[in-house]
């Protein structure tokens, strides 16, 4: 695959807008491109903020989700162009593979590759995924896979995805809270500035009733609950259900019966409205 | 592991190379889990005449409780063949390998196995006997290279009357530990092997030093090794010592913050195995390249290398392995490379040190106070593996290197941790002055 | 243990510190929370705790969040150790870290714990900022309205002024002058020169940059954030190059305290772990010394006419009283550097005769102290003063330079703090 080489991390601010005004969603292939950000110095001081504001210990060490956060500008910037096939407005974030290699640490001049895979049917529209890998002096360390999905006419006979395993059932492990900046702070620290997480006005400008979660970050305050063997080599697997809208309160159920970790989170009476389903496999003495 | 695979296949040079040499997509080789058996599916175990280490795998096989068949069994596929041919004498016995392993092979499952044990063709007895032996290697190679989907083949010699000490190799070269061990000769000489209580604890007890802990290979090592119920002493720099500790905490070891080139290296690691009770396993792991061609070398590169990777290991031995230092019994454990045996372009220093430790090996493992003290010495020399160190190497030689071995991927840094992870059981104190490659059978240096 | 019976001494096993940063650099981001869990990660990997519980950990901040009300839990939670291992946080502005040692090696003694682990930390560049004194009063009431009624009433009291944050600042409640303030007063009282902290200041420089070049912090420092040293140490110190700073505390010709000979703003984070002889037998852990007593002090400095920073010097004679020993006793000696000119002070009223004989009631005075002993791995003019942690960095060092010496070497440990107190300890070598 071709890969173009960016100079640096690309502002997501215009492209978001651009694809606002503009992007109708074309049709046609992925583009046979990707994009490569390289020899990626990571920031301390952005990383102390990430691992702050999602409640990873602080230090040297990268959190499972940190390359996403190095990768989704180009994610944007891929799906923002004009010869990708589906509208960046109106993508929803469904599911999120990661796969850590080794532990990375601030030390690491980080490649970070991405490119879009998998444009298939599904039954409420199109899935595509956006494939980030990360290499380190040529060796891959860490890859993640972002499906989205495009709500359009959908293939009812399309081969559905994979399920969740169930949602953690019991008291919850813990509660979260989620304050009413939240998306703001994560939007400040990502770079994701998709309006629908900055606040209730913007958000229901784009048919939110209120501003909602960024879906990783949601995700990386999860992982985080699990402690340090997510910076090992490990996998995560995560399911977004239901958004998490702003401010609001919400539980954390556990169950690490199994030989894999599974979390949920949830929120409302009974615990019935359900948001995400993570699973976290870490690699035995590898 | 693919790598840039994707992208180097797209460039102009992959294409046309991946076109000349058929390249197969890399199959996700078989590797160690906690609750995998040793082999799936059943095992063939068929030799010559008495063949007397036959006897021995069978009995190991069923303990674990793996199948034995004698035969190809009809729909079903084999997780492994082993061959005893200790007895051969003459050519026309080697027909045998054809017999067995040609149904044989065919019905290998993925990451299957091939073992082939024979004896020592320097102690054979007639030129004949001799040559026989000697074919075996030949044999065991080529398989290799026919063999697909992640299945190795490697060759077991075994020392007159040290039929007994088989086992541990035996059990390695079929588990999932060996994935990225192909086309090996190993050695099995006399040695008093002791069966560990749990062979899925076989380190369990002991005390283990690797050098070079805080990342990379040597982070993998103390991870293996700790799995394998090892304490491990994880020593690196003290500049790495932020990693250094989360590596020790990760394996409930603990972190020793010392540079190998240090005068007192080996008393401080020394001192610091004290408190566990002793010393048992060492690993040599601290190494470093600082690459340029030999027309451009300077005297700090050539120092630090040699020192780094060959002098410090030398002077610290100095203690290890003193009358204070390793426990008898033990076992020293050495890093060489592919480099050290085949050479690489722009490193002239790296190779001359890897290639030290090859003769520092050989020389050790006969010394007369450690074969009585019975410690034993070997080495890996790690081909092709993902890691920093080999990253250094420019894109397209790094790129062939994945490609051109008979597992045609990468291996990782926990390959290289199981074949010295295995040389550090008690169990295979018959294995010694052995200097194994993990390379997938690498075409580099064949 | 019989009542009459000695309590056991607590055995220090050793210790770990992250080098000390300068505030608003590379520790900007890091929190107090952060620094704590990264040493103690670092002490537990030294000593293979992982997973292991031990009796306690005791440690504090001088500057502190209000989120931050179970730091030292919080830190033992986010580190390997077991967690079922108790904590507790201690404040005794920068003689914390020594106190906090003293609090576990007396549990220790009276055999309510076997082990225990002391430190602090302290950042300058992530303090809590609080809000205006104003402010917090209309908010709590905001906070307490129940009706409408009420919070529009709350909300009717906010001024503009009252929106501007309060950054603490390094000042006594009590006198409004800072501590350099009191310090350069203290100094001029007791006629300290310039020359005399400059020269105390490249000491303190160059026996630190020694102690690091011999590898004498190889087991008592893990790295943190890419920093290997102490980012305030510059080996190439020298009193010519001093003697060019502007003096930045005291008034006029007598200003003699220079940014140089004052102990900088730090970022950092110490641990030293405590425990009994048994329990470092079983474990197979060196006991690198005992500590053998301990005595706090504090003076009136507010209207006694006594310098801020004094407080050590009337500390030592009970100490020394109670082991029957002299000042000259001891092989080493560790008086924090909190400015060049604290050290000094301290060492003129222990040689004058009038202040033992008026302050301290002594017959004699106490003495003068060999300078060969005094902080020979350098001190925090040179590796900076993140103020709980000074404590832990100073008996991690002294313990093992005693143990250096050989069995049975004493050493004693100084720290004056803010509020007119000080903490003095005694180690000896086991």
């Amino acid at each position: 695959m071709e890969l173009r080489e960016v100079a640096s991390t690309p502002a997501l601010g215009p492209l978001f807008a651009r694809a606002a005004l503009t992007q109708r969603g074309r049709g046609g292939a992925l583009p046979a491109h990707g994009l490569l950000l390289a020899a990626v110095q990571v920031d301390r001081a952005h990383l102390l903020d990430y691992q702050h504001l999602c409640r990873f210990a602080g230090g040297d060490v990268l959190p499972h989700t940190y390359p996403h956060v190095l990768g989704f500008p180009l994610q944007v910037a891929l799906m923002a162009g004009r010869d990708f096939p589906l509208p960046l407005p109106g993508l929803v974030h469904l599911e999120n593979r990661i796969t850590v290699h080794r532990r990375l640490t601030a030390d690491d001049r980080l490649d970070v590759t991405v490119h879009a895979a998998d444009l298939r049917p599904h039954a409420k529209g199109q899935l595509v995924d956006l494939v980030t890998e990360v290499d380190v002096d040529g060796e891959r360390v860490w890859e993640g896979r972002s499906t989205y999905l495009r709500r359009g006419r959908g293939d009812a006979n399309a081969v559905a995805p994979q399920s969740s395993p169930p949602m953690p059932q019991g008291p919850p492990a813990g509660v979260l809270r989620l304050p009413e900046g939240l998306g703001r702070a994560y939007a400040a620290v990502s770079g994701d500035v998709n309006p629908i997480h900055l606040h209730a006005l913007s958000a229901k400008a784009m048919g939110f009733p209120r501003a909602i979660a960024h879906g990783m970050w949601t995700a990386a305050r999860t992982l985080a609950t699990l402690g340090p063997e997510a910076s090992e080599p490990s996998t995560s697997e995560v399911w977004f259900r239901k958004p998490v809208l702003l401010p609001s309160t919400v539980e954390l159920v556990v169950d690490d019966s199994g030989s894999r970790t599974v979390v949920g989170l949830r929120s409302g009476r009974e615990g019935v409205r359900e948001h995400l389903v993570l699973t976290l496999d870490v690699e035995a003495g590898a | 592991m693919t790598g840039a695979y994707a992208g180097f296949v797209n460039s102009a040079v992959g294409t046309k190379l991946a076109a000349q040499l058929g390249l197969p997509r890399p199959v996700r080789l078989r590797r160690y889990a906690a609750d995998a058996p040793l082999v799936e599916g059943p095992v063939l175990v068929a030799g010559l005449a008495d063949a007397p280490v036959a006897e021995h795998v069978r009995t190991l096989l069923s303990d674990e409780g793996v199948e034995v068949v004698d035969a190809v069994p009809a729909g079903s596929r084999l997780g492994a063949v082993v061959l005893d041919l200790t007895t051969v004498t003459e050519p026309g016995d080697l027909d045998l390998v054809r017999v067995v392993l040609a149904p044989a092979v065919k019905a290998l499952r993925a990451s299957g196995r091939v073992v082939v044990v024979g004896a020592d063709p320097a102690s054979a007895t007639s030129v004949a006997q001799a040559a026989s032996r000697r074919a075996l290697e030949g044999i065991t190679r080529s398989v290799g290279k026919e063999l697909r989907f992640g299945a190795t083949a490697n060759l077991v010699l075994v020392a007159e009357g040290a039929e007994a000490n088989t086992d541990a190799a035996v059990r390695f070269l079929l588990s999932g530990r060996s994935a990225y061990v192909d086309a090996q000769v190993v050695r099995v000489g006399p040695g008093t092997p002791a069966e560990p209580a749990d062979w899925a604890l076989p380190l369990a007890g002991k005390v283990a030093v690797v050098t070079g802990a805080a990342r990379g290979i040597g982070a993998s090592i103390a991870d293996v090794l700790a799995r394998d119920g090892a304490h491990v002493v994880c020593v690196d720099i003290p500049a790495a010592g932020e990693s250094l500790a989360r590596t020790a905490n990760r394996v409930g070891g603990t972190a020793l913050q010392v540079d190998v080139t240090a005068a007192d290296a080996g008393q401080r690691i020394l001192d610091a195995t004290g408190r566990h009770g002793g010393l048992d396993v060492v690993v040599h792991n601290a190494g470093i390249t600082r690459d340029k061609l030999l027309a451009n070398m300077d005297e700090s590169r050539w120092d630090s290398v040699l020192d780094v990777n060959l002098g410090s290991i030398l002077r610290m031995n100095e203690v290890l392995l003193g009358e204070n230092g390793i426990r008898d019994g033990g076992h020293v454990v050495l890093v060489s490379s592919i480099a050290g045996i085949a050479g690489n372009r722009g490193q002239t220093n790296y190779a001359a040190s890897k290639a030290g430790v090859i003769g520092l090996v050989d020389a050790l493992s006969v010394d007369a106070d450690l074969v009585r003290r019975g410690i034993s010495v070997n080495a890996v020399a790690p081909g092709f593996i993902e890691t920093e160190m080999t990253a250094k190497v420019p894109f397209a030689t790094r790129e062939v290197g994945r490609l051109l071995n008979s597992l045609s991927q990468g291996g990782l840094p926990v390959d290289v941790a199981e074949t010295i992870a295995w040389f550090s059981q008690d169990a295979n104190a018959g294995v010694t002055g052995n200097v194994v490659r993990v390379c997938g059978q690498s075409l580099l240096g064949a | 243990m019989a009542a009459s019976a000695k309590p056991r001494r607590a055995a220090v096993i050793g210790g770990n510190r992250i080098p000390f940063a300068r505030a608003n650099s590379t520790y900007a981001k890091a929190s107090n929370q952060d620094m704590l869990t990264a040493s103690l990660e670092g002490l537990v990997a030294r000593f293979g705790l992982a997973g292991e519980p031990v009796g306690e950990v005791t440690a504090g901040a001088v500057l502190k969040h209000s989120r931050d009300f179970n730091l030292t839990r919080e830190s033992v939670l986010g580190s390997s150790l077991a967690p079922t291992t108790p904590a507790y946080d201690v404040q005794q502005a920068c003689g914390t870290g020594l106190e906090a040692t003293v609090l576990v090696a007396n549990k220790i003694a009276l055999g309510q714990v076997e082990s225990g682990i002391a430190g602090g930390t302290d950042t300058a560049s992530d303090a809590p900022i609080a809000v205006n004194e104003g402010l917090r009063e209309t908010l709590l009431a905001l906070n307490r309205a129940k009706t409408p009624g009420q919070r529009l009433k709350a909300v009717a009291r906010l001024r503009p002024g009252q929106v501007v944050p309060e950054i603490p600042r390094n000042v006594e409640p009590r006198t409004g002058l800072s501590m350099g303030e009191h310090m350069a007063q203290t100094a001029a009282h007791w006629g300290v020169t310039r020359e005399a902290q400059d020269e105390l200041a490249v000491q303190s420089h160059r026996n630190l940059a020694a102690a690091y070049d011999r590898g004498f912090f190889d087991d008592l420092l893990t790295p943190y954030l890419g920093l290997t040293r102490d980012q305030n140490l510059r080996a190439d110190s020298s009193v010519d190059k001093l003697a060019k700073l502007k003096p930045v505390f005291g008034r006029g010709d007598g200003a003699t305290m220079t940014a140089a000979n004052s102990t900088p703003l730090t970022d950092g984070a110490s641990v030293v772990l405590l425990g009994s002889d048994e329990w470092a037998a079983e474990r197979g852990l060196p006991v690198l010394a005992h500590l053998v007593d301990a005595q706090t002090a504090a003076v009136d400095y507010v209207t006694g006419h006594e310098g801020l920073l004094m407080a050590p010097a009337y500390a030592l004679p009970h100490l020394l009283e109670r082991q029957g020993m002299k000042l000259q006793d001891f092989d080493l000696v560790e008086i924090h550097e909190a400015f060049a000119a604290t050290v000094l002070c301290t060492l003129a009223a222990w040689e004058s005769e009038s202040f033992c004989r008026d302050r301290l009631g002594l017959d004699a005075p106490i003495g003068a102290l060999d300078r060969t002993r005094l902080n020979v791995n350098g001190s925090s003019l040179a590796a900076g003063h993140p103020f709980a942690a000074t404590g832990g960095r100073i008996v991690a060092s002294l313990a093992k330079s005693l143990e250096e010496r050989g069995s049975g070497a004493r050493g004693l440990i100084s720290i004056c703090a803010a509020g007119g107190q000080g903490v003095m300890a005694i180690l000896e070598a086991a």
